[in-house]
């Protein structure tokens, strides 16, 4: 085994802080996936106020396609954690890892914009999670980019 | 001659110091090499971090500064007809009887707390709002039930806020309803419109200091599942409950006179689940009322539900 290929399969820092956010991420979407599906027997509307969880994990924007937001975002964080996790390291790994991280920041933004203008409300549990999100992202780009680089002929 | 060769050949082998050298420029390139590797995936990461904070920063001043995003004003409340009055305050006891719990998914829960009575009578408490869903829903069921033991008047017809879940149901609106009863009394309280004022919904009812402490204490778990929702009821109490008992989206579409006139037909799903909840308030307020009257109390469809109740 090479240097270099031994390098790509240790831990670094910024791989495990992605791993992290993406284990925490993914705690809180089994949170909000339960909230979600036991709070269907007994609906409530929540008193009015900006930050108001209920508010938007009961608008018709939590469902897309008949799927919860929420079951959306646990499958998403399972996916990535399998992939963070995996001890070996590949090309088509490291892609699926930034494609994967992109997509989430892309739907962070646009449930950021839904929270805002159309459910008018902020959720701090999905607040938490759109965070987390665009920490893994940072720390997937910081541990992956390079990665990619590496297969790069060395001018 | 060889020894000439020899000598050349080790005046070409590199000495220990040009040994060093060459590995400290290597180590130093490599340094080198790092630092800018560290140099532009900082500004690959950084720029693209700063740029997905940055664009989240324009969609929270975008929204601050316009306002955009915003409730609206859903249709204003006036008063109902007096036909759709008397659909819903006579829905037939046979159909009652025959819906029994119907499509209710959940309904009051017992809890133990003192008593709660207004003018030596037994009080139903109602808290919601214009704008809610859930309210609109559980406000016909409410009707009904309160229907069996006095009359209700002054009720006002109204729909849920447009762009919420179950948007723009129809329903019917508490504030300024009058209720004349000899078993109980009626406290509702309309919290905020479906008019949008400065961006908000506008206030209604004020809740009494007595309300508020009620509402806080019991609207809250152990009491109930989650707590500071609405609809929330309280009866007398000695049950309470919160949110719609049954799902709003059998309401979807339906107008008001729609509504009213299928409450009387056992086989709707509208009746099924409106009638149901209903049922299951009636034994509530029975249990409020020592049973009283026997003739609404005693009813197989009332009896029906509290033995959900006490399930």
């Amino acid at each position: 085994m090479t240097l270099d290929q031994q390098r790509r399969l240790l831990p670094n820092g910024a791989r495990a802080v992605a791993l992290v956010s993406a284990v925490a991420a993914l705690a809180v979407s089994v949170y909000l996936t339960v909230e979600h599906y036991s709070r269907s027997i007994g609906f409530a509307c929540p008193e009015s106020a900006t930050i108001n969880c209920v508010k938007v994990t009961t608008s018709k924007y939590s469902v897309i396609a008949g799927v919860p937001v929420a079951l959306l975002g646990l499958l998403f964080f399972v996916g990535m954690t399998v992939l963070l996790a995996l001890p070996v390291r590949n090309r088509f790994r490291d892609l699926a890892v930034l494609a994967g991280s992109g997509v989430g920041v892309l739907m962070v933004l646009w449930l950021v914009y839904v929270e805002l203008f159309e459910v008018d409300a902020i959720c701090l549990w999905c607040t938490g999670v759109h965070v987390l999100t665009i920490i893994m992202f940072g720390a997937v780009l910081w541990s992956f980019l390079p990665s990619l680089d590496d297969d790069r002929p060395v001018r | 001659m060889a020894d000439g060769n020899k000598n050349r050949a080790q005046s070409k082998k590199p000495t220990v110091a040009q040994q060093r050298q060459s590995s400290e420029r290597a180590a130093a390139a490599r340094v080198r090499i790092a630092k800018a590797q560290a140099r532009r995936r900082m500004f690959v990461v950084g720029g693209a971090v700063i740029g997905v904070l940055a664009l989240i920063g324009v969609l929270i001043i975008v929204k601050v500064a316009t306002g955009a995003g915003g409730p609206k004003s859903g249709k204003k409340a006036v008063k109902a007809q007096s036909a759709l009055v008397q659909q819903v305050s006579s829905v037939p006891v046979a159909t009652l009887d025959k819906i029994g719990v119907g499509k209710a998914r959940t309904g009051p829960s017992a809890i133990k707390a003192p008593p709660l009575t207004k003018n030596g009578k037994p009080e139903f408490l109602y808290i919601g709002a214009e704008y809610c869903p859930y309210c609109a829903a559980e406000r016909w069921a409410v009707a009904v039930a309160l229907s069996r033991f006095g009359t209700l008047s002054g009720v006002s017809e109204t729909e849920s806020a447009s762009q919420d879940v179950f948007p723009s149901t129809a329903t019917l609106s508490f504030h300024d309803a009058t209720y004349t009863s000899d078993y109980l009394t009626l406290t509702a309280k309309e919290l905020q419109s479906n008019q949008v004022v400065n961006g908000q919904y506008a206030p209604l009812d004020k809740l009494s200091k007595d309300e508020s402490a009620t509402v806080s204490k019991y609207n809250a778990p152990p009491y109930v599942a989650q707590g500071g929702g609405i609809p929330f009821v309280d009866i007398a109490g000695k049950y309470v409950s919160t949110g719609a008992s049954y799902d709003p989206g059998v309401l979807k579409d339906k107008t008001h006179s729609q509504i009213a006139k299928a409450l009387s037909d056992p086989a709707s799903p509208i009746a099924q689940a409106v009638d149901g909840t209903a049922n299951l308030f009636i034994a509530a307020i029975c249990d409020a009322t020592g049973q009283k009257p026997g003739n609404v109390c005693q009813a197989p469809g009332v009896q029906a539900a509290a033995k959900k109740l006490k399930g």
